[in-house]
């Protein structure tokens, strides 16, 4: 509660603080990320010196896997860290390492694929005769896998698979994906922490680097992952992306920025000045100019340096540009492939919370039934829009952005109800109990919740 | 005779220090510089020195040549000139780095001076660099065209075989329609129809083989893009992150530079200041003092500001060498007390045997984990920790400069520190307790007649009757340390080598491989220097003229 106060106390005094640095606590700071092109906005904020702009002095360090980047962030090795949306709902609730964490900063919106192996792509076109052309019509949905996870089945198998962290967005994405054309993704339980009962495939963890080597290697058949990791595959021509994640749900949350309760509450006004900067460096990825995107290549020079992501520029380039390749000779124009700020994406959305808890409780990582309060509560423990919109006035004070390229005051921090889904189903984020329900597979919780 | 005498000294002095270094292989060109049996010397030179440097040169050249031919999904093997290649980039990354550290510090009249001359530069570098984009657009256009022209006659055959076959397939189905008409009429029977089935499919795999063929062909032309293209793009991306360094340094000397911080700040207090006597209000004035308080404070601290660098692969080398040294110690400081007693008192010895049987197999990896958690309880808050914050600081006492802030020392450093030492601790506690226990039975007894006290024993005849064993352990230790490192390294992504090594990897671009590579030796070739100087140590301390060791 104190923490809130400071915040307002911060947001009063902007007046006074017109281009001016905030007080911040704490000047030198160490940010943790995982080498994938949605760290963008920490690397340019660093790179093109925003940071430097508030006073603070930022160290970006790679990090090995998602779930060290978190320790580290949690031990206090690291102040904040890019971090997957489920990330710190899933610590705030204690699934996996149990650990306040909370997000000012949507980092970007989309920028994931699903690719399946050269072999499985040309069983999908024996299938569906419609996918048998250098360039098939999108979205392509999991209906023509179907037969083939049937006949793996059959034979006793389980088509292995590959998403990178047990409460990443590729995970419900991939879920999603399958359970859409009505396979079963599998469940978790409270003794199956692998999430397989059930499962008509069986999905398991790996680091997003590994991805192709797993792909060639025959340890997963298919793969939801990040950038660049899907290109990679087109490059070394060992799989085929078959959807992104844009397809499957358009414009989702992606990324966010996090750190720790105690941090947050212990540095107030430097999580503004962060924010501050990230916002600059988010309008500055996605600046156009004649519907180009004016510094995307430059950023994707920036991204390619060792310390950074360090895959080859041309391959980083591929998607960060507006561009994916889907197979060597299908090219396509994906102009919001990664969105980094416009559509006020960057804006930190309790209804982007409410999703992912839906999906943790869909697929049974919440072991037990939640009332729709619940929800809510959480939530608005993880996501900190007030610390948002503190540093949006003071760069609309400052003359960095315009009004109406972040929410308005009175905004409550729910999207309005969308079904831009593969499946068409809609969702309302200020009702999960009824979002739950409407789907075939996975939890369905009692409908007298949704009104506790 | 006083002139020969000189000489031998001196050749004696030079071969007693080969042979003490270890490197044995320069004691007959050392003598034959002296004149000694020239015809042996250069037989021997013949023999141990240009033998094994032509082998190791032959080496090179099948490396050079098989290299290029084993291609991987990652790109083809590299060859030791490209790993030469990725050495010169690794050192252009580590000067940039050292650019921009200076660039942040520099003042006055040699900022400006400086500034000038990388705007120049800049300037220089766009052109060379749209020129060289231009090329390589140029070359990339022409492989493709020459592509195409090698595809197109493939893709028409593919064209025309796909023709074909459908038609045949066609003529078949028709076929298969009639029989099946005759079948439904019971004029045939179905028995015929399976069979023709059959037939069929057969027919449509071997068909689809041998479009494969073509298919596979096209796309290995596709794969592999003339050299050049290749070439021409990394020249021009070269040149585009010159430019982009440019761009950094450039901003770095004008913006971010500490000292146009620090007059920033000074200046906003001047303004501040002539507010302050401007001002009448009681709530104008203390707002205004609160700024220049403030703002005065963040000037003192952009003085003593520096640029955050980024690790280099020198700097994690360096970073390594002093971890597998704490390592190193923590294990010798353990090993050898421990090694004595059980070597001196056989109950010691039978109550350790079992923990050091237990424990010594024990993989470096499960050491890392258990050491990175027990390690972390120590320091809740590691940027506050006394033990970090007066090792990371510039200076000590205010005046000494610290030689070890360079290495910014954390936990990570610590637990890997700690894998090393239990991993090197073995082979030194169980040498130094054979040592210790093989001691000749007659100088113990010497002891006793001469009645030694524990201590005076200790230094006097077991110490120094055991150091060759000792010295023996150590080294193996230190191999053993060095190598155990550069895994715990990789794993935990603990700065230093094993970082490096992981972090190309996770890059996957066209010049991780060859990092990898370059990694490799760097590993080796430290590893290889470490050896010799702990045999050095060896035989400084040795009776013998330890060759059993060599």
């Amino acid at each position: 509660m104190q923490f809130r106060n400071t915040i307002l106390l911060a947001a009063i005094g902007i007046g006074s603080l017109h281009a001016e640095q905030l007080d911040v606590e704490k000047d030198e700071l160490k940010f943790g990320f995982i080498k994938l092109t949605d760290c963008a906005p920490i690397v340019i904020a660093k790179e093109k010196g925003f940071f430097e702009e508030e006073g603070l002095q930022v160290e970006v360090i790679a990090q090995p896997n998602w779930k060290q980047l978190l320790d580290n962030v949690i031990t206090g090795e690291l102040d904040g860290a890019h971090m997957l949306s489920g990330q710190p709902i899933a610590a705030t609730i204690g699934f996996g390492t149990k650990a306040h964490i909370v997000t000012p900063y949507t980092l970007d919106l989309n920028g994931n694929g699903i690719t399946v192996s050269n072999a499985i792509w040309e069983q999908m076109q024996e299938n569906d005769e419609s996918l048998d052309t250098p360039t098939p019509e999108h979205p392509i949905s999991a209906d023509s896998l179907k037969p083939i996870v049937e006949e793996a089945k059959e034979d006793g198998k389980k088509l292995p698979m590959g998403m990178v962290f047990p409460v990443s967005t590729h995970n419900y994405e991939i879920r999603y994906w399958l359970a859409a054309s009505d396979i079963h993704p599998g469940m978790y339980t409270s003794t199956d922490l692998k999430g397989f009962t059930d499962g008509d495939i069986e999905l398991s963890t790996t680091p997003p680097p590994q991805m192709p080597a797993t792909l060639e290697s025959g340890k997963n058949v298919a793969y939801c992952v990040g950038e660049p990791w899907n290109q990679q595959a087109v490059a070394k021509g060992i799989g085929v992306p078959v959807t992104t994640n844009y397809d499957i749900w358009k414009n989702n949350p992606e990324k966010v920025f996090g750190v720790t309760r105690d941090w947050a509450d212990e540095n107030p006004n430097t999580l503004i000045a962060v924010t501050k900067a990230l916002i600059k460096a988010g309008k500055w990825l996605d600046a156009e100019e004649d519907g180009k995107l004016v510094n995307r290549e430059e950023a994707c020079r920036i991204l390619s340096q060792p310390n950074y992501v360090g895959a080859d520029f041309d391959v980083i380039k591929n998607s960060m540009t507006g561009y994916f390749y889907f197979q060597k000779t299908d090219k396509r124009a994906m102009p919001d492939f990664n969105v980094f700020f416009k559509y006020q994406s960057s804006y930190p959305y309790y209804s982007d919370g409410v999703w992912f808890l839906t999906q943790m409780r869909r697929w049974g990582q919440i072991t037990e039934p939640k009332p729709a309060s619940w929800y809510h509560e959480v939530a608005k423990e993880v996501y900190l829009p007030e610390v948002y919109m503190a540093a949006a006035e003071h760069l609309i004070e400052e003359g960095f952005l315009e009004e109406d390229e972040v929410p308005a005051a009175d905004f409550d921090g729910y999207k309005p109800a969308t079904d831009e889904f593969i499946d068409g189903i809609s969702y309302d984020g200020r009702k999960p109990i009824d979002y739950l329900n409407s789907h075939k597979i996975g939890n369905k919780d009692d409908a007298s919740l949704a009104s506790k | 005779m006083a002139d020969s005498s000189i000489k031998d000294k001196i050749k004696y002095a030079l071969l007693k220090g080969i042979d003490v270094s270890g490197f044995k292989v320069l004691d007959p060109p050392v003598r034959l510089a002296f004149g000694e049996e020239p015809q042996k010397q250069v037989r021997d030179i013949a023999k141990y020195m240009v033998l094994p440097i032509l082998f190791v040169l032959a080496c090179l050249g099948i490396w050079t040549v098989m290299g290029p031919n084993h291609k991987t999904k990652s790109g083809e093997v590299p060859t030791p000139a490209k790993i030469l290649t990725a050495y010169e980039d690794n050192k252009r990354f580590d000067e940039r780095q050292e650019e921009k550290a200076s660039d942040f510090i520099v003042e006055g009249a040699e900022r400006e001076a400086t500034l000038a001359e990388a705007e120049a530069e800049l300037a220089r570098l766009e052109a060379e660099a749209a020129r060289l984009g231009e090329l390589s657009d140029e070359i990339a256009a022409a492989a493709k065209e020459q592509m195409d022209a090698r595809i197109a006659p493939l893709r028409s055959e593919l064209e025309s075989l796909k023709a074909k076959h459908g038609e045949l397939e066609d003529q078949r189905e028709a076929e298969m329609t009639a029989l099946a008409g005759k079948v439904a009429e019971k004029q045939a029977e179905p028995a015929e129809l399976v069979a023709m089935v059959r037939e069929h499919e057969k027919i449509e795999d071997a068909e689809g083989a041998t479009e494969d063929v073509i298919e596979s062909r096209i796309d290995e032309i596709l794969a592999n893009p003339p050299e050049e293209v290749k070439e021409a793009q990394m020249a021009a991306n070269r040149v585009a992150d010159e430019v982009q360094h440019y761009k950094k340094r450039i901003a770095i000397l004008t913006n971010e530079n500490r000292n146009v911080k620090e007059a920033e700040y000074l200046e906003k207090i001047a303004k501040d200041e002539a507010e302050l006597a401007a001002a009448t209000e009681p709530k104008k004035v203390i707002r205004e003092a609160k700024s220049i308080a403030r703002n005065a404070e963040r000037a003192e601290s952009a003085t003593t500001q520096t640029y955050p660098r980024t690790a280099t692969i020198f700097w994690q080398t360096k970073r390594s060498l002093a971890t597998v040294f704490v390592g190193f110690l923590i294990a010798a400081a353990l090993a050898i007390p421990i090694g004595i007693m059980c070597g001196l008192n056989r109950i010691v010895m039978a109550c350790l045997t079992p923990i050091i049987s237990i424990f010594r197999p024990v993989s470096p990896v499960v050491w890392l984990l258990i050491f990175q958690i027990i390690i972390g309880a120590f320091f809740p808050d590691p940027e506050k920790h006394p033990l970090f914050v007066s090792l990371n600081q510039d200076k000590w006492f205010g005046w000494l400069p610290n030689p070890v802030a360079f290495l910014q020392t954390n936990p990570a450093m610590i637990f890997s520190a700690c894998t090393v030492a239990m991993c090197a601790l073995w082979p030194a506690l169980v040498n130094t307790a054979l040592g210790v226990s093989s001691i000749d039975k007659d100088h113990m007894n010497v002891a006793k007649v001469l009645r030694l006290g524990f201590w005076s024993r200790l230094f006097k005849i077991v110490i120094p009757s055991s150091l060759p064993l000792v010295f023996a352990g150590l080294r193996i230790s230190l191999g053993v340390g060095w190598m155990v490192l550069i895994a715990a390294e990789a794993l935990s992504s603990s700065d230093g080598l094993g970082k490096f090594v992981w972090d190309e990897y996770q890059n996957g671009s066209s010049q991780s491989f060859a990092n990898i590579i370059l990694a490799c030796f760097v590993v080796g070739i430290i590893g290889f220097f470490l050896d010799r100087i702990m045999i050095f140590l060896q035989r400084l301390v040795s009776f013998d003229d330890g060759s059993a060791t060599a």
